[in-house]
């Protein structure tokens, strides 16, 4: 063969290779594209979810559902939300409700500056810090551990009952925003707290204060039953099962079930002397549920207790036997941060192939010490099968 | 110079070249079928097989210190092997057609299938009847999107792939008028509802989703039955400041992760709520900067099409009396405003749409009895193939069996005529 053909042969062979090497290239770059903008589209109805067909992140429990295509916030249902009524302050106006908002005005001052007034009801009694945290980084204030920073409140009208009014503002300028005053009345009915908030530029939402105060005072609700958001509650306490998660449990004599709030499972009530009570609740969660520590601190709070550290852990929370489950309890004594009462708290956590389940006793000490073996064979007698 | 020249011509068209690349061929079939037990399909694949060179290997969780050449290393090599013993060994003679045919054949499978791994695209798109779509989506790559009104009736769209965010640092983009400072990128991500009763902890930012949903980092999955959902915490600093940091998710804007959000919180809350929940999740976030506004996430990566697929109906029927799929069928409307196509096509099971450069083929399917019982409207999933060269295998076995055919022959006419003058 002559040197220039095995010369060509090399340059054939390089190209080759270069060619190969190139042909990947550029698929992982930034792009820039010109579309028609997405029209709205139709989409499988919320309560109608299809079978999966992709299974689901290692994360989450539930396999996924497929082709449900496009979500458009619909309205919430007002006829399944609870109801109140109020005289508008004059300048507000109703908003369109969206999330979970049972009523939303929007108020606006002549310089153009505006506010967003909110009513949600919720299934919290207590986790005072937790609120108080959560409304100082809608301000962006920082965090705090002070367990008096939720007696800041003052007392305000709600109707005809006493709520609790908190004031947060935010000390520099939000990004895009003046600095954000918020106002919050909270008043606590049953297992429901509702929550007012007011919430905007500082000084708007300061001149909006006497308006909001008197919005507050002419609230009424529309019934005295317990609103209730989430699905419809079981009727009375039937001895050995529950109605809301037929066969279970076992649940013990004594036990009555009360309808449960919007994130648990199941609740009872253990009525003791002199008006003193235990409950108890259970509620599931997706994967690990937060893990333990978290979880463990959360109930410490709960009763006024400091938060653990993760190598307090194996003095804390001691194995239980459950079958087929990997489950720990704990068994704390504190106070009641609302009532200064001391108050008991034994709490299990169940891991359940993907499902964790938070089972929890809490109150007097006398009923949770009578009721804690019973409070274990509850949980030891769940069939998980018959969960949904 | 000719003389190393000469040597490496040797060494190129040598069969002990084709021996050693195919004992490594077969080494690295066995590590990348050991791996894929830790490191899953997926990553096997990427590690070993689209690799040209491999550092390292980890099997049973053992760290092994070998270099070894990767599946596109030793498929090019045995392809360029194979080209240039063909060529230097070329006679242009009837005798030798058959083999010429046969080696060139080979040499296209070759080439054609690496071809075929860094050319080819894969995606889906997914519809409800009635839904039209322009684009299809990865069922695994993320990318973060930001949509600006472009006038008219259209938007602009800079969409960056994910695994830019992994790097973390600053990005830039002579379309965009501010900077992304990637904080936190996690490959596989939870989330969950900041109930209060719920939560611990401040949220990882006030601004959007995060003011209402935490996310964690989770495990990343190796199953490829699973996916892994990527979060990133991202800042976006403009000339004139930050505009604070904000949470990008495949939580809020992969439809079918936000479907099993829901579904989970529905078994737990209620539809009613599971709904409210999902979307608060799926708000859109939107920034204003350069006097435009900007919105933005982290959905599936998009491929767009210059034409819409509408799905019109969507059947899927089995053998009567029982649960076996007897035929999946999708009809679909396709309309090219820029060629003035509007037609039906029907697509199903082994008939795919072929259009421009593209093959639909039917994927998935929600439709039949049991979602008219369920109460959902049909839907479908089409499976997107872009494979330019996807016809190199026809052609290649075609000229493989021709040569071989070629080849046999002659020797059998050869063996009859010396058996007939015997």
């Amino acid at each position: 063969m002559s040197w220039n053909k095995r010369v060509q042969w090399a340059h054939g062979v390089a190209g080759l290779i270069l060619i190969s090497a190139l042909a990947g290239c550029n698929r992982d770059e930034t792009k820039v594209y010109h579309v028609p903008k997405d029209d709205s589209a139709p989409s499988q109805p919320a309560s109608a979810q299809p079978e999966p067909a992709r299974p689901a992140p290692a994360a989450t429990t539930e396999a996924a559902p497929p082709p449900d295509m496009g979500s458009p916030a619909p309205p919430p249902d007002a006829t399944s939300l609870p109801q109140i009524k109020y005289q508008l302050p004059p300048g507000w106006k109703e908003k369109q409700l969206t999330e979970m908002r049972v009523a939303s005005f929007g108020v606006t001052g002549p310089s153009g500056k505006s506010a967003d007034v909110s009513v949600i009801p919720l299934p919290i009694v207590g986790h005072d810090l937790e609120l108080v945290n959560m409304w100082r980084a809608q301000v962006q204030l920082p965090t705090t551990s002070d367990p008096d920073a939720a007696k800041q409140a003052v007392s305000v009208a709600i109707g005809a009952e006493q709520g609790r009014l908190f004031e947060f503002v935010g000390n520099q300028p939000m990004v895009g925003k003046s600095r954000q005053r918020i106002l919050v009345a909270m008043l606590t009915r049953g297992p429901i707290s509702w929550f007012f908030k007011i919430a905007g530029e500082d000084t708007f939402v300061s001149s909006q204060k006497d308006s909001f105060l008197q919005f507050l005072k002419s609230v009424s609700f529309a019934d005295e039953e317990q609103p209730q958001m989430a699905a419809p509650a079981p009727a009375a306490a039937p001895q050995g099962q529950t109605e809301t998660a037929p066969s279970i449990w076992t649940v013990p004599s004594g036990w009555q079930s009360v309808p449960p709030s919007q994130f648990l499972l199941a609740e009872f009530s253990i009525p003791g002397a002199n008006g003193a009570k235990a409950e108890v609740n259970v509620a599931a969660m997706g994967g690990n549920g937060g893990g333990l520590l978290a979880n463990v601190n959360r109930w410490r709070g709960q009763i006024g207790l400091g938060a653990s550290a993760e190598n307090d852990l194996p003095q804390l929370a001691h194995p239980l036997d459950v079958p087929d489950c990997k489950a720990t309890i704990v068994d704390f004594t504190g106070t009641d941060p609302k009532t200064g009462a001391p108050t008991r708290l034994v709490g299990a956590i169940v891991l359940q192939n993907d499902r964790t389940w938070f089972y929890k006793l809490m109150g007097d000490g006398k009923i949770v010490a009578q009721q804690k073996d019973a409070f274990t064979k509850f949980i030891q007698s769940a069939n998980y099968a018959n969960a949904r | 110079m000719r003389t190393l020249v000469d040597r490496l011509i040797g060494i190129l068209v040598s069969l002990r070249l084709t021996v050693i690349l195919l004992a490594f061929a077969i080494l690295l079939v066995f590590i990348g079928t050991l791996a894929q037990v830790d490191e899953g399909l997926y990553n096997a694949q990427a590690r070993y097989f689209r690799q040209w060179i491999i550092f390292g290997l980890d099997l049973f969780g053992h760290r092994i210190p070998l270099i070894l050449p990767g599946g596109y290393l030793i498929g090019t090599m045995l392809m360029l092997n194979l080209a240039a013993a063909h060529l230097y060994r070329f006679q242009l003679t009837t005798k030798k057609i058959g083999i010429q045919i046969a080696h060139a054949g080979v040499i296209l499978l070759l080439a054609g299938q690496l071809a075929t791994d860094m050319l080819a695209h894969e995606s889906q798109i997914r519809f409800i009847e009635g839904q039209t779509k322009g684009y299809s989506e990865s069922p695994r790559n993320y990318e973060l999107a930001f949509t600006s009104d472009s006038g008219g009736s259209g938007e602009e769209v800079i969409a960056i792939p994910a695994h830019l965010l992994a790097n973390g640092g600053d990005i830039q983009n002579p379309n965009l008028p501010f900077t992304i400072r990637v904080k936190r990128f996690w490959k596989n991500s939870d989330t969950s509802f900041r109930a209060p009763m719920m939560k611990s902890g401040p949220p990882l930012t006030p601004n959007g989703v995060a003011a209402n949903f935490d996310f964690h980092v989770a495990a990343e999955t190796k199953n490829p039955d699973e996916q892994n959902v990527q979060t990133a915490l991202i800042e976006i600093i403009t000339a004139n400041g930050s505009l604070g940091d904000w949470v990008v998710s495949g939580w809020t804007s992969d439809e079918e992760m936000v479907n099993a959000l829901r579904q989970e919180y529905a078994q737990q809350l209620g539809p009613d709520m599971a709904q409210k929940i999902a979307d608060q999740l799926t708000q859109p976030q939107s920034i204003e900067a350069g006097g435009k506004r900007f919105t933005f996430a982290l959905r599936p990566a998009r491929v767009y099409f210059p034409f819409s697929l509408k799905l019109l109906k969507a059947t899927h029927t089995v053998y009567e009396g029982t649960d076996i799929p007897k035929d999946f069928r999708s009809r679909v409307q396709l309309n090219n405003p820029q060629t003035g196509e509007n037609r039906e096509v029907e697509i199903s099971m082994n008939h795919p749409l072929r259009y421009a450069g593209l093959t639909f083929y039917q994927y998935q399917m929600d439709a039949g009895q049991a979602a008219q019982q369920a109460g959902r409207v049909p839907s479908s999933a089409l499976q997107v193939v872009r494979n330019p060269s996807w016809l190199t295998p026809y052609v290649g076995c075609a000229m493989v069996a021709i040569g071989l055919i070629i080849q046999f022959m002659f020797h059998l006419v050869g063996f009859l005529s010396k058996r007939k003058t015997l």
